[in-house]
C-alpha cells in the first residue's frame, strides 16, 4: 500500500531542512530545529515503547540519565568512550526498569515510570559529590558549540531515530508488538518471546532518549536537575506522539512540529510566565476532536476522499449503463 | 530525646496523613469507578486552597465555612469538565486518557500563573484550635485540624459507600460496569458522581493545605505525586488502601526528613522507591485487585 518514495519522505524532509537551515545560518531557525529535533526524537522512542503496550512516564529519567552520564564519564574516559557509556548507562537503566515493571499493566505501568523519572530527580541531588546537587553539571560542549554542527548531529541522531522506527514497524517486528500490545497471553501462546521483545523495545527507547537527553546537556555545556529530569521530559513525549499519530513514524515528527510552532506563537503572544496555557488547551481540543492524532485525521480525510472518487466512478458507471 | 523526636515526628505525620488521605481517597475513588487516573486533580486541590485563602483574606470568610464552600466550587468545576470533556474520553484508549487530564492540568495550572502569579502565599488565619500539649510533645492546633477535618472527610466516604443507595450502585458501577448496565443503573450517572465526590473531597482538602502549607499555582503537584505513590501503594481503586497508604507514606517521609542527614530534601523520592519495591512484590498494590489495572 505504502509505496517506496513515501517511504523516503521523512528522511528527504529532515535532510533537507537540516542541509538548507546549515546553509542559510539564522540563529532563531536553527534553535528551533534543534528543539523540534530532540523532542521529535524523544517522542519517536517513546512510541517505540508504546507499540508494546507499554504506556510510559517515565521518558524523563532516561533524558536526565544520558546528560549526566555524559557529564560524569567524559573526564574519566574521555569523549567517545563516554558517549558510548551514555548508551551501555541508559540500555542497563532500561533493561533494570523493564524488568521491575515487567508484570504492571495499565496506569501501574504509568505511575511505576513516573515514579521511576521523579527517583532519580532526587537521586541526583542526594549525591552531590558525584553529580553535583541541585547546582547542576557541566557535559562537554557539542560540537564545539557551533549551533550548525549541532543541528547537523542532532539531524543525524534523528535520522537513526527515524529509521529505528521505520525498521520496528517492519513485517518482522510489528506483527508481535502489535499482539503484545493487545493481547499478550495469545502472543506469548504462539511463540513470541514476549518479555524479550518488551526489554528490547525498552532498550531501543531508552538508548535513544538518553542520547537526546545527552546532546541536549551538551548545547549549553550545563544542566540541572529540574532541567533534565522535569516531568515534562515524561509528558512532552506522549502528548507529541499522541498528538501527531501513535503507531507511526510519521506522526511523532509532525507533532513535534506542531506543538513547537504552537510553542514558539503562544510564548510570542502570550509571553512570561503562563504561556503554556496554550498547550493544555490544544491537548484537550486535540484528544476531544482527533483521538487518533494528525495522522488519524489526515488517514480519514485520505478514505473519504477515496470513497469519493470511488462513488463518483460507480456514478458515473451507472451513467454509462443507463 | 530521641524518643520525643520520634514522637513529635509519629504525631506530625498521623496529621498530614489526614490530608494525603483525604486527596488520595478521591484520586482512587475516581479511578475504581471510571478507571481514569485523574492527573488533575490535584490541581482541584489547588484552586480549593486559593478560594479558601481569596475568601479569607478578602472577604473574611472563616477557614472551616471557606474550605466548605471550595469544595462546592470545585464539585461545580468537576461536573463542567465531566460534562464537557471527561465523558468523552472514557472509551478512548488509556495514552488518551492520561493525557487528557494532564492537558486539563497544564491548563489549570498556567490558567492560575496567570491569575495569581507564581509567587508562595500564606494564609495568615489564627489557629482554630489549641495546640495539643502531650508532655514533651506537641502539636499545632491547626495541624490537629487537618487531621479531624481528613477523618471526616475519609469517614464520610467510606459511610456513603457502604450505607447509602447511590454508594452501593458506585460500588457496582466501579465492580462490574456491564451487570450495572444489565441491572438498570446510569453508569455515566455513576462515573459523573465518582467525579463529583473527588471534586469536593479535593476542594476541601484544599482548604486544609491553606491551613498548614502555602498556596501557590504548582502546590497540587507535589501533593497529587504523593497522592498516586499512595494509591498505587494502597491499590488503584481500594479506598481502604488510600488510608493504610497514606499513613505509611507520611511516616517514612517524616522519619527520613528527622533521622536522615539531610533527608528532608529526599521529598516524595521516599515515596517513589517504596512504591516501586511493593509493585516489584505486588503488581497491584497491597490492596488492589487484578481486574482494574
Amino acid at each position: 500500500m505504502k509505496t517506496g518514495l513515501t517511504r523516503l519522505l521523512p528522511y528527504a524532509l529532515i535532510l533537507l531542512v537540516t542541509l538548507a537551515l546549515v546553509w542559510i545560518d539564522k540563529p532563531f531557525w536553527i534553535q528551533l530545529a534543534i528543539g523540534v529535533a530532540i523532542t521529535a526524537i524523544t517522542a519517536l522512542a517513546w512510541d517505540i515503547l508504546s507499540r508494546t503496550g507499554q504506556v510510559s512516564l517515565g521518558s524523563a529519567a532516561f533524558f536526565g540519565i544520558g546528560s549526566y552520564t555524559l557529564a560524569i564519564f567524559e573526564p574519566l574516559i574521555g569523549l567517545t568512550l563516554a558517549w558510548i557509556a551514555v548508551v551501555v548507562v541508559c540500555a542497563l537503566a532500561a533493561t533494570l526498569l523493564g524488568l521491575l515493571t515487567l508484570r504492571l499493566r495499565r496506569m501501574y505501568f504509568a505511575i511505576a515510570t513516573l515514579g521511576f523519572a521523579l527517583s532519580m530527580q532526587v537521586l541526583v541531588v542526594v549525591f552531590p559529590d558525584l553529580t553535583g546537587g541541585s547546582g547542576g553539571i557541566a557535559p562537554p560542549v557539542l560540537a564545539d558549540g557551533d549551533p550548525r554542527w549541532q543541528l547537523g548531529l542532532i539531524g543525524l541522531l534523528l535520522l537513526a531515530a527515524v529509521a529505528l522506527s521505520d525498521a520496528l514497524l517492519g513485517l518482522r517486528f510489528r506483527p508481535a508488538f502489535f499482539m503484545i500490545r493487545t493481547k499478550p497471553e495469545l502472543a506469548a501462546a504462539s511463540g513470541v518471546p514476549v518479555v524479550r521483545m518488551k526489554i528490547f523495545a525498552f532498550i531501543v527507547s531508552g538508548v535513544l532518549i538518553g542520547l537526546a537527553g545527552a546532546c541536549y546537556g551538551g548545547l549549553y555545556g550545563y544542566v540541572v536537575p529540574t532541567d533534565v529530569f522535569t516531568t515534562n521530559w515524561s509528558v512532552l513525549p506522549l502528548a507529541i506522539a499522541t498528538l501527531g499519530g501513535m503507531d507511526t513514524t510519521i506522526g511523532p515528527l509532525l507533532g513535534a512540529i506542531a506543538l513547537k510552532a504552537l510553542e514558539e506563537v503562544a510564548r510570542s503572544v502570550i509571553g512570561g510566565t503562563g504561556y503554556q496555557v496554550v498547550y493544555g488547551a490544544v491537548i484537550i481540543l486535540f484528544v476531544i476532536a482527533m483521538p487518533q492524532g494528525i495522522v488519524g485525521l489526515l488517514r480519514k480525510a485520505g478514505t473519504l476522499a477515496g470513497r469519493r472518487t470511488a462513488a463518483g466512478e460507480k456514478k458515473k458507471e451507472r451513467e454509462r449503463h443507463a | 530525646m530521641e524518643t520525643t523526636l520520634l514522637a513529635q515526628s509519629l504525631l506530625l505525620a498521623l496529621t498530614t496523613a489526614g490530608l494525603y488521605a483525604a486527596i488520595a481517597s478521591g484520586l482512587t475513588l475516581e479511578f475504581g469507578v471510571t478507571g481514569i487516573i485523574n492527573f488533575a486533580h490535584g490541581e482541584f486541590v489547588m484552586l480549593g486552597a486559593f478560594l479558601t485563602y481569596f475568601l479569607y483574606e478578602a472577604a473574611g470568610v472563616p477557614p472551616l465555612a471557606g474550605m466548605l464552600l471550595a469544595g462546592l466550587a470545585m464539585t461545580a468545576l468537576s461536573w463542567l469538565v465531566f460534562d464537557g470533556f471527561l465523558s468523552r474520553v472514557l472509551k478512548q484508549d488509556e495514552h488518551n486518557q492520561i493525557l487528557a487530564t494532564i492537558g486539563l492540568s497544564i491548563l489549570l495550572i498556567n490558567l492560575a500563573m496567570i491569575a495569581w502569579t507564581p509567587d508562595a502565599r500564606v494564609m495568615h488565619a489564627p489557629p482554630l484550635l489549641p495546640a495539643l500539649q502531650l508532655g514533651d510533645v506537641i502539636v499545632p492546633g491547626n495541624n490537629l485540624v487537618v487531621l479531624l477535618v481528613g477523618i471526616a472527610l475519609y469517614a464520610g466516604m467510606i459511610w456513603f459507600m457502604r450505607h447509602t443507595r447511590q454508594g452501593l450502585l458506585l460500588r457496582l458501577a466501579a465492580d462490574d460496569p456491564q451487570l450495572a448496565v444489565l441491572a438498570g443503573v446510569d453508569v455515566t450517572r455513576m462515573f459523573r458522581l465518582s467525579f463529583l465526590i473527588g471534586g469536593l473531597t479535593a476542594g476541601v482538602s484544599g482548604g486544609l493545605v491553606a491551613l498548614i502549607l502555602y498556596v501557590q499555582p504548582l502546590v497540587g503537584v507535589d501533593l497529587v505525586m504523593r497522592a498516586f505513590a499512595i494509591v498505587a501503594l494502597g491499590g488503584l481503586g481500594s479506598i481502604g488502601g488510600a488510608l493504610i497508604g497514606a499513613v505509611l507514606l507520611s511516616a517514612a517521609e517524616n522519619l527520613t526528613a528527622t533521622f536522615v542527614p539531610g533527608g528532608g530534601s529526599w521529598g516524595y523520592g521516599v515515596a517513589f522507591v517504596i512504591i516501586v519495591l511493593v509493585l516489584v512484590v505486588r503488581p497491584t498494590g497491597l490492596f488492589g485487585s487484578e481486574r482494574r489495572a
